[in-house]
């Protein structure tokens, strides 16, 4: 059966060749997936954003993520929401440097000993934004905390880090009330209830619709045209199926 | 009469997910910092990103060589989005075909494998300005 992709935090670095402070931001991300929190961290290339496909794009939109900056600029943090989604967090390593009055890195290719101490510090402080946002409710929309009906948090699985470049996040574009959505993982969510014998009909409808909003902003109020066009889908979707077997 | 000298532009793919990224930016590193430091420079992909004026002039203005770590070929996508020609890319997969003794391994930190094959590509590069002349104004060729 597909499983659906776990909630987990992407962390997208500026990576700036220029600075000291861009390969902080680099090797402080690498620190984080690989080895303080390998199970709940994604990345992706910042120029993929622009260059690759709206699966790409998508990417901040499903995953809350964290920018880290190397300066002022804030590359990876603007680049990130003007392409893909609002960041829920920020890390700029020269203030985070300031504010922790650290010595300033030195060497852009390889780091001295202050530039290890700035990564250290980075990725700690990225380890506990990670922590912070798996914790609590985000809204893809605002890239704020949100507090769910009854203060739950929404649940996540572990999976390892993984590299987004490639595999992108499914999508499907779907007509509500005649205005065209895109939907994340909507493929999957069609496939995972077709294989749990779950056909097209009213009785699927609350679940459909709460398994498409746990990745999906549903606007208030527009709950029934969007389940009406997910049924309409999932049974179009079925069919597809049947035809190709 | 001496020639008038320009710089060439490296845009590495600096990728972080995947090994090949990383020896496309140690390759910009060690062309721009170690072979050709006087006729190189190195243009941070982020910055492109965001269409920064100083870097998209010096895409527009300068010839261009890209490395990319993977097929999407972000880099020379980006030179070309922000109104650069590039002279010419390299797609690192293709370089490692030619290289085969050199295995990268490594993201943050690249195993000597990676450190021969980022040299062994900065050394094509080298070899590619000085044949073809492209830190001369009126060298090259668009390719």
């Amino acid at each position: 059966m597909p499983e659906l992709p776990g909630k987990k935090v992407g962390i997208v670095a500026c990576s700036g060749e220029e600075l000291p402070e861009g390969t902080v931001t680099r090797l402080a991300a690498l620190k984080v997936l690989e080895e303080l929190r390998p199970g709940e961290t994604v990345t992706i290339c910042l120029p993929l954003f622009l260059a690759g496909g709206e699966g790409d794009r998508t990417f901040a939109r499903f995953y809350p993520t964290i920018a880290l900056d190397g300066c002022e600029l804030r590359c990876a943090a603007r680049g990130t929401e003007m392409y893909s989604g609002k960041p829920a967090a920020s890390v700029v390593v020269r203030d985070l440097i300031q504010q922790a009055g650290l010595p300033q890195p030195g060497g852009r290719r390889r780091l001295d000993e202050a530039g290890r101490r700035a990564v250290e510090a980075t990725a700690r402080e990225t380890a506990r934004l990670v922590d912070d946002l798996l914790g609590r409710p985000w809204s893809r929309l605002t890239g704020a905390p949100v507090q769910l009906a009854g203060g739950e948090a929404e649940s996540h699985e572990s999976i390892q880090a993984a590299c987004s470049c490639g595999s992108g996040i499914p999508i499907q574009r779907v007509l509500v009330d005649e205005q065209e959505v895109t939907l994340m993982a909507l493929p999957l969510i069609f496939e995972n209830l077709r294989q749990q014998g779950k056909m097209p009909g009213p009785e699927v409808a609350g679940e459909l619709l709460a398994t498409v909003g746990i990745y999906n902003p549903i606007p208030a109020g527009r709950e029934a045209a969007y389940e009406q066009a997910l049924l309409r889908e999932y049974a179009a979707f079925c069919q597809g199926r049947e035809l190709a077997q | 009469m001496s020639e008038r000298r320009r710089k060439v532009v490296v845009v590495p793919c600096s990728g972080i997910g995947k090994t090949y990224g990383t020896v496309t930016r140690e390759a910009a590193f060690e062309l721009t910092e170690h072979l050709r430091p006087e006729t190189t420079r190195l243009v941070p992909l982020s910055l492109l990103v965001l269409g920064d004026e100083a870097s998209r002039a010096a895409v527009a203005q300068n010839p261009t060589v890209t490395i990319d770590g993977c097929k999407l070929a972000c880099a020379t996508k980006m030179v070309t989005e922000n109104g650069g020609a590039v002279l010419q890319d390299y797609d690192i997969l293709d370089v490692y075909r030619r290289y085969k003794q050199f295995k990268p391994q490594g993201i943050a930190e690249l195993n000597e494998g990676g450190m021969k094959l980022a040299e062994a590509l900065a050394s094509e590069i080298a070899s590619l300005i000085d044949d073809r002349g492209l830190d001369r104004e009126g060298g090259g060729q668009h390719a």
